[in-house]
């Protein structure tokens, strides 16, 4: 679903997807193309997210009330569909975050032991 | 809100907006791919690159476009309208199955949807009142085997008293009271009720108050006497006055004030009735007059009791209360001491039963019927059921491959089974549908039959949320039993062997043979137990027609006269029905015109005990009549001569005897001009006649000893007396004549009554003729379905089986050995049901036995006769196909291969 750029092919998890377009979200409304950016910008061009994955995701979490949308124009003056974060949707980043932190900082511990 | 539940209104948002989110959808990825592209531009691609690196990238939008719509629609909810959409496409194209499935389910449904809405009116819907399930009805054990509901007024009086018992306890029973209209009395539906009656009911009075307890006084309270009227006799008697509380109405000739209105949806306690008028207990001297139910005491047994029970208390507490009440309350009544005793030492006590439908009499009489009916029409919708599945599973046989070659092509079996199982229940919601319409068809008919019965009867069979409820219980059972069996079987057989065989596999057929044969047996068993029952019905009737009533019912008309609330009486009104005989006389085709005190078969009757000088003390059944009625009745007259105009009391009293009561009263047979005394007053009768015997009470009963006295000698001063008239041509015109002659001659009394004679018949063996009647009817649809049964699935089966058969006639076999063959299939399951359905008719006609007339539950020649038409209808089914099958031409039999 995420393809890493110049490494080895290796699938995330879909729930980590979620959690990283509800992230690119915290900051302000974007639209499709924005997020994918904005996740390749902010991943050092590490983490390239497919359309074919980034949309269902982003529908569905629409579809959940997680996230709403609203139709705008662009920077180039093109109309294009902004999704913003609900309070459910901010309520669940936090969750995520932190269930995140303590799932890599495990995972850091597993693999720096000697 | 939940994300679940965003879910689902989201995907619902779709359903109505489908097409504007789809368009977005595109639009959202025409963006992406535009940006994408000026991406790459800025990168220093050139155009053409840059389009189709954005392509690329983008992958193939339709698959992925395809996973957005998924994700946003009710993915089963759309398999379903896809599966019913083409179960409907391929039941339009097999119009002919359709059409025979839509018919038999329809009939099916129809007769018990019909049959159920009757029940339902008649035994089950609750009373429209408050806390329904609160009410009792009381009765009592007198030693008999059966509880009684009918009290005496004592006993009564004395269970109301004690109040620590129930909320309320309340008495009440139905009359025709005489309310002056602007043109004399006019006959009107009422009910008596007791003090607590309304109290108990709990169902506010639209106008003014309900009657109370202080209104059941005698003589009313304070105010004076109060009644209570409907809804709808406000609006037609008073046009809808609105000042219509306090306004007089003249009942039995007597002033009541209206003292309030109820509802239209209160209908009192009997849901058989609608009554107009409410009057209080006490008042039956003045509206039964001369009759007085109240002072006769334990004489006189005439009201039904129903209670309320108190809040919080249990039927087990009323029924330990009423335990202890019992022996005091039967003392207390009783004014004789020799028959309190007597009841005692039955152990006479007071007994409560749920009474949230309220008290119906009629419901002793109908009960039978109605569920023997219900049996019945069971019985039609599970052979309408059967017929359906051998029916589809035949089809489903024929589709084997269809169905092979989609599950081959990934289908699941669930899938298939859904798919097939949505086929039956399109047909059964289609048949529920249509057996829904032409049920209030039905249960009209059915209601007017039974209704006939009981005067005034009013059966409210309307279609309520139960019926509903009960078509939908019926139409899915049915379209599970119709299509389960026939979908796990067509869909269950191994994949590679029906493709590789198709339908010439030989193997398949005969794994599977049993269950269908079983399927068709069942129908014809089934089928063979609704004709000898039918059939046992209909001899039964024809025995009761032909039995005879002893008198001629044809083109004799009954006309009644209500006199009692009139001035005239004794010789005075004697003279009154000479002059309306002589005014009916002379209407054009009137041939004979005489009197009678008592309609024959009309279920009433009047009795005593008389004694032939030096003989024992004989019960006999009694009627007053008028001159020339042995005559006008063609009741022959053996001996002697019929009563006169001068046969007055002065005369000396006479009687008539009937040959069975002349039997009993003087077995040497010379009755004509002896003395017979009777055994109460001693007055002694001459006997002026012997007659031919005649039914009393009613058609079943054989013709009972009984004997005639002269009208004119009636103890009752005011008698009420039919005019019986023997005319010819239609009797529409007496009706007009007959009322304007009452209007002439009696200003005072209700318009009079006309009703031919063979309608008393025909309403005496009213559930009778109706079981006979629907029983016929039942039996020639199951005939007709299981005809329709054994020739489809025979049809199809050999229609399967067309290159085996072309095959074997090419290698030389006999097109009549081929036709025995085809033939023997159903011959076979023909003969298994015959034997099955035998045996169950022969334990279920003890049932019918109650209803039957002169005729053995194991009527021989009923059952040989049943067996008969069956065996007739199979042979008739199974021939079509097996001729069929004798004509196939082997050459293009085999080239269809």
């Amino acid at each position: 679903m995420i393809r890493e750029e110049n490494v080895e092919s290796g699938d995330l998890l879909q729930g980590t997807l979620e959690m990283l377009v509800l992230k690119a979200l915290a900051r302000g409304p974007l639209h499709g193309y924005g997020v994918a950016e904005w996740i390749h910008q902010t991943s050092q061009q590490l983490l390239k997210v497919e359309e074919g994955a980034l949309y269902p995701a982003l529908h569905r979490l629409e579809l959940r009330g997680l996230l709403e949308a609203e139709w705008g124009a662009s920077e180039n003056n093109r109309r294009a569909k902004f999704y913003r974060l609900t309070s459910e949707g901010t309520k669940k980043l936090n969750a995520e975050t932190q269930r995140w932190a303590r799932l890599s900082a495990a995972v850091a511990f597993v693999m720096q032991a000697s | 809100m939940s994300p679940a539940m965003h879910e689902f209104l989201g995907r619902m948002k779709r359903l109505f907006r489908g097409r504007r989110l789809e368009s977005e959808m595109a639009d959202e990825m025409e963006f992406h791919k535009a940006m994408l592209r000026s991406r790459y531009l800025r990168e220093g691609m050139p155009e053409g690159d840059a389009e189709r690196a954005a392509r690329k990238s983008f992958g193939d939008q339709r698959r992925w476009q395809e996973r957005l719509r998924e994700l946003w629609q009710f993915r089963w909810l759309e398999n379903l309208v896809r599966d019913v959409r083409f179960s409907a496409r391929l039941l339009m194209k097999s119009a002919g199955f359709t059409a025979v499935a839509l018919g038999t389910l329809a009939l099916g449904v129809g007769a018990n949807t019909a049959v159920f809405s009757m029940i339902n009116g008649l035994l089950l819907r609750p009373l429209p009142v408050p806390e329904s399930d609160r009410l009792v009805v009381l009765n009592y054990q007198a030693g008999g085997p059966q509880p009684e509901y009918i009290f005496c007024t004592p006993f009564f009086r004395g269970l109301e008293k004690r109040q620590d018992i129930f909320a309320n306890v309340f008495a009440f029973n139905s009359d025709t009271m005489q309310v002056r209209g602007r043109s004399g009395n006019e006959n009107i539906r009422g009910v008596l009720v007791s003090g607590q009656y309304f109290a108990a009911m709990q169902v506010a009075p639209l106008k003014g108050r309900y009657l109370n307890p202080e209104d059941d006084r005698t003589g009313g309270s304070s105010e004076g006497l109060a009644v209570v009227i409907s809804e709808n006799f406000w609006r037609r008697w008073f046009e809808g006055a609105p000042d219509v509380v306090g306004r007089k109405l003249v009942i039995a000739n007597t002033p009541f004030t209206v003292v309030g209105v109820m509802p239209k949806r209160f209908t009192g306690v009997n849901p058989t009735e609608r009554p107009e008028i409410y009057a209080p207990l006490s008042v039956d001297p003045i509206i039964d007059a001369p009759r007085d139910h109240i002072n006769a005491g334990t004489h006189a047994w005439w009201i039904s009791v129903m209670a309320r029970l108190k809040p919080g208390a249990t039927l087990e507490q009323a029924n330990a209360a009423l335990e202890a009440v019992s022996t005091p309350i039967l003392r207390e009544s009783a004014d004789d001491a020799r028959y309190s005793q007597n009841e005692e030492k039955h152990h006479f006590h007071f007994a409560a039963e749920p009474g949230s439908t309220g008290f119906a009499y009629v419901r002793f009489v109908f009960h039978k019927p109605l569920v023997t009916m219900f049996a019945m029409c069971g019985g039609i919708l599970l052979l309408a059921c059967l017929n359906l599945a051998s029916l589809l599973m035949a089809r489903g046989a024929a589709r084997e491959r269809e169905l092979a070659t989609r599950l081959a092509l990934g289908a699941t079996r669930a899938r298939l089974v859904r798919q097939l199982l949505i086929e039956s229940l399109l047909i059964a919601v289609a048949g529920t549908a249509l057996g829904l319409v032409l049920a209030p068809l039905v249960s009209h008919s059915l209601a007017a039959m039974l209704a006939g019965n009981a005067d005034g009867m009013v059966l409210d069979s309307s279609l309520d949320m139960r019926v509903f409820g009960f078509a939908a219980l019926i139409a899915v059972t049915a379209a599970v039993l119709i299509g389960l069996i026939p979908a796990l079987r067509a869909t269950g057989g191994d994949l590679n062997e029906q493709i590789k065989e198709g339908q010439h596999s030989s193997k398949a057929r005969e794994r599977g043979k049993w269950l269908p044969r079983m399927l068709m047996a069942s129908q014809v068993a089934l089928a063979l137990v609704l004709v000898a029952g039918a059939g046992l019905l209909a001899t039964s009737l024809v025995r009761l027609y032909r039995s005879g009533v002893g008198f001629d019912p044809r083109g004799v008309v009954n006309i009644a006269f209500s006199m009692d609330k009139q001035q005239l009486e004794g010789d005075q009104l004697m003279e009154l029905y000479r002059q309306i005989g002589e005014g009916l006389r002379t209407q054009p085709g009137v041939k004979d015109v005489s009197f009678q005190y008592i309609v024959p078969v009309s279920h009433r009757g009047w009795n005593d005990r008389f004694e032939s000088p030096g003989g024992e003390k004989q019960l006999i059944w009694l009627n007053g009549v008028g001159p020339e009625y042995f005559r006008t009745m063609r009741i022959p007259v053996f001996e002697g001569r019929e009563f006169g105009w001068n046969d007055t009391k002065a005369s000396g009293l006479k009687i008539i005897l009937n040959q069975a009561a002349a039997k009993q009263f003087f077995p040497n047979g010379d009755a004509l001009g002896r003395q017979v005394v009777n055994s109460h007053d001693k007055a002694s009768y001459e006997v002026v006649a012997v007659v031919g015997d005649a039914k009393y009470r009613d058609v079943r009963s054989p013709a009972p000893a009984a004997a005639y006295v002269p009208m004119q000698q009636a103890t009752e001063k005011k008698i009420s007396l039919n005019a019986v008239v023997r005319m010819e041509g239609p009797w529409g015109p007496l009706a007009a004549t007959s009322r304007a002659l009452a209007a002439r001659l009696a200003p005072a009394i209700p318009a009079p009554l006309i009703r031919p004679m063979d309608e008393f018949v025909d309403t005496s063996v009213g559930s009778e003729r109706m079981m006979a009647v629907l029983g016929v009817f039942f039996a020639a649809c199951a005939l007709l379905v299981t005809a329709i049964g054994l020739y489809g699935t025979l049809a199809y089966a050999t229609a399967r089986r067309t290159s085996e058969i072309g095959i074997r006639m090419a290698l030389g076999a006999q097109r009549l050995r081929v036709m025995v063959m085809v033939f023997r299939e159903n011959a076979f399951v023909a003969a298994i049901g015959c034997g099955a359905g035998l045996a169950a008719a022969m334990m279920l006609s003890k049932v019918l036995a109650s209803f039957l007339y002169e005729t053995s539950p194991r009527d021989p020649m009923v059952f040989v006769g049943s067996l008969a038409a069956l065996a007739a209808v199979a042979c008739a089914a199974s021939l079509v196909p097996a001729l069929r099958a004798a004509r196939i031409d082997p050459m293009s039999a085999i080239r269809c291969e």
